[in-house]
């Protein structure tokens, strides 16, 4: 029996002919910043990790989101931007960017100290929250955010923002885009338990991990993994491939 | 990576995060989520947990308001194990999250033994379970509650006031329903209509010069959408019982290029298995006309085994894609590519792969040359290809393109006779005489170009193997890159790469093949797994594991034979048999000209619904009397159909009887004469399984977790397909159903009369299938709310089955652990095997003919550029000059073709037409312009959106929108109107632009030739400023 000789499987092969899906730049080395220390006390201390190579862009989160915490069509407190952007130094000519946004639960929140009435304010336990019954609706905190983060609810003419569903972490479960994050893109925990997940991810990626925007002081509390920080801040594009209804004032 | 500023374009992000307050959105006119009352002070408005879990004990404490049930979602077709949160008062649907028992919804899912307890504190997080048993749905799914509320449901029967698809319907009652459509009469004051009682004459042939077309009860034909795991009691009643031939799903003008390409290659062009990559272990996959994560079945497992494989540094991936897609993510670049390429030319592409692995020694000969699973086992291999038969290649030979069989050269044919099962296929035997592939005990020669002695005459014969060389070789790489835009240098890479991870690599394709090459681009897709011999291996093409026998001759009853059971005869209206066998061609061949047939057959093909409607209304084979609609929405998906034929579907004499049941009223139950309501996702009954993707046994169990929004029959029943069908076969005294439809596995008569005598005892066929599942608790059916329908399993069932149905309720469904994916014996094989063989050369395609041309059929993979029936290119009808693009469509992130009054529609309200940057320039277009998107079928309004995410000379939209229906117009049912929602109508539907064949010389909307699949992708177009 005789087979083709040029047909058996050859050893090795060309390293460079496979160079097209190799060798891509990675993300802007933007300053990663030191995974937060565990503090001495024994205090809960609530923190998220985004690991936005594991975010499919599917908008679980944010339609989670706007039902668990009846947010107004048309707001949002979570939202995965979707960027498609021209790549000029890598073989495929555009690429897909997505980045998951919240309130980041800042340690050093803008929003608090300019609260005419003390409405916003830091819990113990890290979670940012607004006090409805006090929040008079003047916008200020909206505008101290630098993360784009709050708005005011239409329903309700109070501020709003992300709670880290603080109604679901009391009683003992995970907010709402943590839950139903397909990807596994959202880590939740308390950054003080040296045994949790949460804790480990951060370590395990130490030096990868990064905040938006930094250069603000604020200290937030979300971290990610693939951040690029291009896209931490408003980008400005020629257009939205899903824009959100057309305003009714 | 260095980003254009210019060309960053946002999706949802750039306005939608900053919709505060610097840019006021506002608030929806249409805002689905009302304002809730009883807000918290710190908490707003967010809902109160359905249960707490103590994160120092793990103790659950349920909230006695709220149940929280595992049953199905149909927000899309993967029918996802969903757990949906009910506040109990109002019968109010919260959320809906995953099944942490269903591997759709959760990586690895919890085994059956888990309690429902347990399963709820495995979601909290007590010791960051929640984090590792993760069980989500998706947006869509997230978003697909707000169907049971919709103000634009079906809710009560509808008869149309005044002429079809004039918006216009009065509710009337069950009886009247049931009495009209069986009985028919004078009904809409036009004339008289038969009913089904007179339209099911299983006797009379439809014509007499053509008896093979069966008898008038096929001109009662019946689409469906998928098998949202009530199919077969459809095809119970209208099959079985009715006695039609015609009764086709949506898959034509779905998926189905891609299904008849893998048909071909696994042998079977009905059932048309196919293999997914096993993404857990895989460690490269080529997605070609198909975005993991981004859309497709399953999704949301694809998405998160995508996710982790790229994250984990495991999995490198590229997608072949003419518009860039969520299935790419900058962050994980170096895992991941996108490679642009010209729709409808994939075959290229793939083609010139081959050329390089033939060309460079990389076709692993060693495992083709395996002619039996006894040979290719002996020698480690899980699977193994005809690639070594002998097949006969000689022009003029009755049986050119077949495969050389025992009785060709005088051996015994065996127990079904010449060419059956049992008549042997040959190898090249070492004394170089045919030897049957059953006696083989080692490789066979793959590349045999020799003659063998039939009846006196030298006949030339091939192996599939050198066939395929052949037809790889019939271009050279340059030329394949011309056609398809792919530059050599990355077909190349790509052949290097996927041909150098051992079996650890997989080539996988799915609707990105629905163009006017449909078939042999997915056919050589598919082929490129066989050259590797990937299959069944773990890390490379794994089959489905399946489900548990449900509807079936089970364990405890007999759901599939009974008295007076009807095997429908005669000739499919959508042509998919050979044309060789029919009356006109016997005529035609003796009158000297057997070609062309009037139109075209599709041998190759399952039941095509893409075809029914020109077979209708041209009347070859025959036309309709009746239509029944189920769930089915053909004019919104068939590229062209509306243009064509929405005058004809609109004329009763034409088409006498329309008959949809439908929860909506969509594009097509627009035109029916009647519609009857139907169940909605978490109000109805089912079982499905994975529809492929899933290693492991599953089933989901689907049941009313509320009470459906319907009104009822007479007897308290909800009005829905099940008891429309009950009450037809009552009316009608049809077998198969009443108060002795059923039997149990002893042979006692059982009544089926109510969806649960179907259902339930489908349930126990499954809780018993193999070793029975365990008992449910009364703590499991009380947590779930399955303690609701216990009257129901302890009234219908046996005493000893009921708790073990109820434990599947209680679990969402069967599931075979996690853990058994893989072989227990032997680690790297997949447990579920495809055990027959890849036909590298298919003789059923390579031995038919085109039925307008009599040319055969290629038998194996090749480029045949985007073609009309007849083989004339579409560019020499529609040329570059004056048609310059190729239009297409791709499936949404987020929208289905049915999900647009939900919330997705707020995120997502409008998709725009995607223009790369230099044909926009020539156009002076620029994002945001309206622009009128042209093609030979017609023309439609569009905004423009530019961006380097599409190939050069293509422009793309998003599948889901441009709905004239589903509440884009407001129907008047008894003279309330709709909610008036005109945004619904947002955006553009490829399938208005679809083309006519002009090769038919009839309406024929374009399909392609050998799977009589849809063309949307490669739509000759022009676009000019509006």
């Amino acid at each position: 029996m005789k087979f083709d000789s040029s047909q058996t499987p050859a050893a090795g092969c060309d390293p460079s002919r496979r160079a097209f899906l190799r060798g891509l730049p990675v993300l802007t080395a933007a300053a990663a910043v030191p995974v937060p220390a565990l503090a001495a006390a024994e205090t809960r201390h609530w923190g998220m990790l985004v690991d936005v190579r594991r975010c499919i862009g599917c908008q679980a989160c944010t339609v989670a989101c706007m039902q668990e915490n009846a947010v107004p069509e048309g707001s949002f407190r979570t939202v995965v931007s979707t960027y498609s952007v021209e790549v000029t130094d890598a073989p495929q000519p555009a690429g897909t960017y997505v980045l998951p946004r919240l309130c980041n639960h800042c340690d050093d929140p803008p929003c608090v100290p300019v609260c005419p009435v003390g409405a916003t304010f830091k819990r113990a336990d890290g979670a940012v929250l607004v006090d409805a019954e006090r929040c008079v609706g003047c916008a200020y905190c909206v505008q101290a955010c630098p993360y784009d983060a709050r708005f005011i609810n239409h329903d309700t003419n109070k501020a709003d923002k992300c709670t880290f569903c603080a109604h679901r972490l009391d009683a003992g479960l995970l907010p709402a885009c943590v839950e139903t994050c397909v990807g596994g893109a959202r880590i939740f925990g308390d950054l003080n338990d040296p045994e949790g997940e949460l804790r480990r991810r951060l370590d395990e990626a130490a030096g990868e991990v990064k905040v938006l925007k930094p250069e603000q002081g604020t200290s937030p509390q979300v971290f990610y993994i693939g951040l690029d920080q291009r896209f931490a801040g408003k980008v400005e594009g020629q257009g939205s491939l899903w824009k959100p209804q057309a305003s009714h004032g | 990576m260095k980003i254009q500023r210019r060309d960053v374009i946002a999706a949802g992000g750039l306005a939608a995060f900053a919709a505060g307050f610097s840019q006021t959105l506002g608030r929806m006119a249409d805002a689905f989520a009302g304002p809730a009352d009883g807000r918290h002070q710190h908490y707003g408005a967010g809902l109160e947990p359905e249960f707490r879990v103590d994160p120092a004990t793990g103790e659950l404490t349920p909230n006695p308001d709220q149940q929280v049930s595992y049953t199905g979602c149909m927000g899309c077709t993967t029918l996802c194990g969903v757990r949906v949160r009910i506040d109990k008062a109002t019968g109010k649907i919260l959320r809906v999250g995953g099944n942490p028992y269903s591997p759709l919804s959760t990586e690895p899912h919890l085994p059956m033994k888990a309690t429902v307890k347990e399963s709820f504190v495995a979601l909290s997080r007590f010791q960051d379970k929640g984090l590792a048993g993760r069980s989500t749905t998706c947006g869509r799914g997230n978003a697909a509650l707000a169907q049971i509320d919709s103000p634009f449901r079906v809710l009560t029967p509808l008869k149309r006031v005044g002429p079809r698809n004039s918006g216009q319907w009065e509710p009337i009652s069950f009886e009247q329903l049931v009495k009209e459509v069986v009985e028919g009469g004078d009904l809409f004051g036009e004339g008289h209509v038969d009913g089904l009682r007179a339209l099911r004459d299983l006797k009379t042939p439809i014509d007499p010069d053509n008896p093979a077309y069966g008898p008038r009860v096929n001109q009662v034909g019946h689409i469906v959408s998928v098998n949202d795991g009530r199919d077969l009691l459809g095809r119970r009643f209208w099959q079985q019982a009715y006695g039609t031939q015609n009764y086709v799903g949506h898959g034509s003008y779905c998926g189905g290029a891609y299904r008849s390409g893998s048909g071909a290659l696994f042998g079977d062009h009905r059932a048309m298995p196919h293999a997914k990559p096993d993404l857990a272990n895989a460690e490269f996959v080529l997605f070609i006309g198909t975005a993991p994560g981004n859309a497709g079945n399953p999704f949301k497992r694809t998405g998160k085994m995508l996710a982790h494989g790229r994250t984990d540094g495991r999995l490198e991936y590229v997608v072949v894609d003419p518009v860039l897609t969520n299935a790419d993510n900058r962050a994980a670049a170096e895992r991941g590519r996108w490679v642009p390429i010209r729709p409808g030319t994939d075959g290229a592409l793939v083609m010139a792969m081959m050329r390089w692995l033939f060309e460079n020694g990389r076709v692993h000969t060693a495992y083709l040359a395996n002619p039996s699973l006894a040979v290719a086992e002996a020698r480690g291999e899980p699977s193994f290809t005809t690639a070594s038969w002998l097949v006969i290649a000689e022009p003029g030979h009755p049986r050119d393109g077949r495969c050389l069989r025992g009785s060709d050269i005088g051996l015994a044919a065996g127990r079904q006779g010449t060419l059956g099962e049992a008549d042997p296929y040959l190898v090249m035997g070492e004394d170089g005489r045919p030897l049957p592939v059953s006696t083989a005990t080692a490789p066979a020669p793959l590349d045999v170009d020799s003659t063998v002695d039939l009846g006196g005459k030298a006949v030339r014969v091939r192996t599939g193997y050198a066939l395929l060389r052949e037809s790889a070789l019939a271009k050279t790489l340059d030329e394949y890159a011309a056609a398809c835009g792919v530059p050599v240098e990355v077909i190349t890479g790509l052949a290097d790469e996927f041909s150098s991870h051992g079996r650890r690599a997989c080539a996988v394709a799915h609707g990105g093949m629905m163009s006017g090459a449909g078939f042999y681009n997915a056919y050589a897709v598919v082929t490129l797994n066989a050259l590797i011999g990937n299959l069944n291996w773990k890390g490379g093409f794994a089959m489905n594991g399946g489900g548990f026998p449900h509807v079936a001759a089970g364990p405890r009853y007999d759901l599939v034979n009974f008295p007076g059971k009807i095997q429908p005869k005669g000739t499919p209206l959508g042509r998919n048999v050979p044309y060789e066998r029919t009356a006109e061609f016997a005529r035609k061949r003796d009158e000297g000209k057997a070609y062309p047939a009037r139109d075209q057959w599709f041998p190759g093909a399952p039941g095509l619904a893409t075809e029914f409607f020109s077979s209708a209304f041209e009347g070859y084979p025959y036309g309709l009397k009746a239509l029944v609609l189920w769930m089915a929405n053909p004019v919104y998906g068939i590229p062209g159909l509306k243009e064509r034929f929405g005058k004809d579907l609109a004329d009763p004499q034409k088409l006498p009887l329309i008959i949809s049941i439908d929860p909506l009223i969509n594009e097509s139950n627009a035109y029916a004469d009647y519609i009857v309501p139907d169940t909605l996702m978490y109000e109805s009954w089912g079982w499905t399984t994975a529809w492929n993707g899933v290693p492991t046994k599953m089933l989901t169990a689907r049941w009313p977790v509320v009470e459906p929004r319907l009104a009822k029959t007479p007897d308290g029943q909800p009005i829905c397909m099940e008891t429309f069908v009950f009450a037809l076969a009552r009316a009608m005294d049809l077998p198969g159903f009443g108060p002795e439809g059923l039997a149990d596995a002893e042979g006692n008569r059982l009544p089926l009369e109510r969806p649960e005598d179907w259902y339930l005892r489908a349930g126990a066929n499954a809780a018993y299938a193999g070793q029975p599942v365990a008992d449910a608790s009364d703590e499991d059916m009380a947590l779930t709310g399955v303690a609701r329908i216990r009257p129901a399993l302890e009234a219908v069932l046996k005493p000893e089955e009921w708790r073990k149905v109820a434990l599947l309720y209680t679990r969402g469904g069967r599931y075979q652990p996690a853990n058994q994916a893989q072989d227990a014996n032997n680690p790297e094989w997949q447990a579920q095997r495809f055990a027959k063989p890849l036909w590298i050369w298919s003789e059923h395609v390579g031995g038919a003919k085109n039925a307008l041309t009599g040319k055969r059929y290629s038998g194996c993979a090749t480029w045949q550029e985007p073609a009309f029936a007849d083989g004339t290119p579409m560019r020499a009808v529609h040329t570059e000059s004056d048609w310059p693009l190729l239009a297409m469509s791709f499936k949404s992130a987020l929208q289905s073709a049915h999900s647009i009054a939900t919330p997705i529609t707020g995120l997502h309200p409008e998709n725009a037409l995607v223009v790369h940057p230099e044909d926009a320039a020539a156009r002076e277009l620029a994002t945001g312009d309206q622009a009128w998107l042209a093609t030979p079928g017609g023309r439609v309004k569009c905004t423009v959106l530019v961006h380097h995410g599409v190939m050069r000379g293509v422009v793309a939209v998003e599948h889901g929108f441009g709905h004239r229906e589903l509440g884009a117009r407001p129907h008047r049912i008894g003279g309330q109107s709709q909610p008036d929602r005109p945004q619904l109508a947002a955006g553009i539907n490829i399938n208005d632009l679809g083309l006519v064949d002009p090769t038919r010389g009839g309406r024929n909307v374009w399909v392609d030739a050998v799977s009589g699949t849809s063309v949307r992708n490669g739509l000759p177009a022009r676009l000019e400023k509006a």
